[in-house]
């Protein structure tokens, strides 16, 4: 192959690594919203749970987890057998511990006061929820959640050990058909740049200035 | 779990691997940390691009790749071999260094603001300015920091498997290849992880508790 | 008289700037200054340089007569034995207000813990401060930071102390507590040249003013000079501004 053909090659891998960033982003954006929510407005023991899922989840190795599911749990649970879906579960289980700490200070920032003044209006602490806490805490998270998306990006690496046919699978496969240890590492390298360092900067910057804008 | 027994010294020497490269990974990347913000307040711009290069590279790309080139790519180029565990302990320093620098930045320019001038008119000399009014502030603003970067290090060093260092979870591997036994060993293994870094977590938010002041909260 | 600290034609420029051109002047010991013109004339740099803060881009500095950048002393012992008030309190946020006075005497001067703390403590004292000691700056307010800065300056000893602007940046019910720590330190005949907008504050303790604008010093003259009958137009209507 040609260093352009080889070139060619890891972009047609990006999809995949982007498909396992974005789905396993959106798993723990679901799980981190409720965690942080469960920790601030909820019952005791739901504050409980979501403070040792998020204690726990920070804590633990991400690839750890993975062989963890598909290894362990791949033989009792079918589903875990497809390391597609087992990389995105449990990317996505701990960008939730990670997501659940950017929503919870984004949610403190925004104040009491304005859950009283929602409340003083007439609206219910659901309701106040809805409008009022979580559209300012979105911006203020922003920033935040940018750096996890390139952090989720990065991480999607570690699914090719499982056997995800992702953009490091496709390196090494490179790798050992052009016996070449140059050009693949750095190519992908440079591919995982390009996509990690638009998304955390860009984002870093809106959210700063919506920040500014809003007053917030 | 208790089959576990039979493998402890070997579970041990792994654990103890993963501590070890965890803690001169980022010990070397303070180091790093510190000469790339100096670099990027002090320097002039071909040092400045130097030091965003090398930042951009070594956050924006997975670990795996990192070790992988230095594993391969480089020796392959330069013809020299190094030993593996200097190659992990190498890659561990730049890419935690290249997190460091980040923060530390932020920390010294919050010190550097307004302060240096009042130390230089009491005739301070630049060395006791650096040791007395710098470091003891810079400290505490990055204590809760460095936690993160401990804690985030001590899970990297899980990638270490792809090249082969024979570490925590990669000693989980080789016990599962054994006894065809995953779920209790990766159990026991997930645990062990979750115990140690969130001691480590506590540990030094406990240190920052006690030496923190009023009036100086991290940039973080 | 001889001066304690002099400058004869001082220049400073920042790249094609020039922030202060051709300033001579210079204060005895005991006399108390007082700079003062509208923001951006070149106060603060002039200090700065007078404080041996910035070295001047041409012209001297004098400090009991030598000529501080001809004769290669030491500038750290020199910078020792001038006192500096910044604009901003400029406190070391990880130290108390004792801790913030002590760091000078213990790591200049070279006193043992003890006489530091208790040199800390007189100056603290001297300032109105000594109910204070043991908190940080940031539990302080800006006028109450001011005075630990005060303190700080002057529990060395220095031979003049220059104060750049040093209520500017307080609320107009912290300066007066500010200005009458100053006032007390000039009545005790503490050599002091002072930028600052407090008229009133001149009127009482200067024994002269220095009107600057555009970094350079424009008229000089007793406060009952500049009151009654300033020669420029300049300071007439910086005059008029200032007082209302």
């Amino acid at each position: 192959m040609t260093p352009v053909e080889q070139i060619v090659f890891l972009l047609k891998a990006v999809p995949v690594t982007l498909a396992i960033s974005f789905l396993s982003f959106l798993l723990g954006l679901g799980l981190g919203v409720s965690l942080a929510f469960m920790r601030i407005y909820g019952i005791a023991p739901l504050r409980y749970f979501s403070d040792s899922y998020e204690k726990f989840f920070r804590s633990v190795p991400v690839l750890a987890v993975m062989l963890l599911l598909y290894f362990g749990l791949g033989p009792l649970l079918p589903i875990f057998k497809d390391p597609f879906f087992t990389s995105v579960i449990s990317l996505g289980i701990v960008s939730g511990a990670n997501q659940s700490q950017i929503f919870r200070s984004a949610i403190s920032s925004v104040g009491r006061t304005q859950m009283l003044a929602a409340i003083s209006i007439g609206l219910t602490q659901l309701k106040a929820l809805r409008y009022v806490i979580f559209p300012q805490a979105l911006f203020l998270a922003v920033p935040g959640l940018g750096s996890e998306i390139a952090l989720l990006i990065k991480d999607s690496a570690y699914s090719f050990i499982i056997g995800v046919i992702e953009l490091m699978k496709h390196t090494d496969i490179l790798r050992a058909s052009q016996r070449s240890l140059i050009l693949p590492y750095i190519s992908s390298a440079i591919i995982y740049v390009v996509m990690t360092f638009p998304v955390a900067n860009y984002l870093d910057k809106w959210g700063s200035r919506k920040k500014r804008e809003l007053g917030l | 779990m208790l089959f576990l027994l039979d493998y402890s010294t070997f579970l041990i020497n792994g654990f103890i691997i993963t501590v070890e490269v965890t803690l001169i990974g980022v010990g070397l990347g303070l180091i790093l940390g510190i000469l790339a913000a100096l670099g990027d307040i002090f320097g002039g711009r071909i040092i400045k691009i130097i030091v965003n290069v090398y930042v951009e590279f070594f956050r924006g790309s997975p670990l795996i790749v990192q070790l992988f080139i230095f594993y391969f790519t480089i020796p392959m180029i330069t013809g020299i071999r190094m030993d593996v565990m200097l190659t992990a302990i190498l890659t561990l320093a730049l890419n935690s260094g290249a997190y460091q620098k980040g923060y530390l930045k932020g920390a010294m320019e919050a010190v550097f603001k307004d302060q240096l001038m009042a130390a230089l008119s009491l005739g301070l000399p630049t060395w006791k300015i650096f040791l007395y009014v710098v470091v003891p502030q810079a400290l505490r603003i990055v204590i809760p920091a460095w936690s993160n970067e401990l804690a985030s290090m001590g899970k990297s060093t899980t990638a270490l498997i792809v090249i082969g260092v024979r570490e925590f979870l990669n000693t989980g591997i080789s016990i599962t290849a054994q006894t065809f036994r995953p779920l209790e060993t990766y159990a026991f293994i997930t645990i062990v992880y979750f115990i140690w870094i969130y001691s480590m977590l506590k540990a030094l938010d406990m240190l920052y508790n006690k030496i923190k002041i009023p009036g100086l909260e991290p940039v973080i | 008289m001889t001066s304690i600290l002099e400058c004869r034609e001082l220049m400073k420029a920042y790249g094609k700037v020039i922030a202060v051109n051709n300033v001579s002047l210079g204060i005895g010991r005991g006399e108390t200054k007082v700079i003062f013109g509208p923001s951006g004339s070149g106060k603060s740099t002039l200090l700065r340089c007078l404080g041996l803060l910035e070295k001047p881009t041409k012209g001297s500095v004098y400090f009991n007569g030598v000529d501080v950048y001809v004769s290669k002393q030491d500038l750290n012992k020199l910078r020792a034995r001038i006192g500096f008030v910044f604009q901003e309190p400029s406190l070391f946020r990880h130290l108390t207000a004792l801790g913030n006075i002590m760091l000078g005497l213990k790591h200049v001067s070279g006193l043992s813990d003890a006489e530091a703390r208790r040199k800390a403590y007189e100056a603290l004292k001297l300032v109105r401060m000594e109910d204070w000691v043991n908190y940080y700056p940031a539990q302080l307010s800006g006028g109450q930071q001011q005075r630990v800065g005060i303190a700080r300056a002057i529990s060395m000893d220095p031979e003049v102390v220059l104060f750049d602007e040093p209520t500017a940046a307080l609320d107009v019910e912290l300066k007066w507590e500010v200005i009458s720590v100053m006032k007390d330190l000039a009545d005790r005949g503490t050599t002091m040249l002072v930028a600052t907008h407090e008229l009133r504050f001149a009127k009482e303790v200067a024994d002269e003013m220095i009107f600057m604008d555009q970094g350079q010093v424009l008229e000089v003259g007793s406060p009952d000079h500049f009151f009654t009958s300033p020669n420029t137009e300049r300071a007439r209507k910086f005059m008029a501004k200032i007082l209302g």
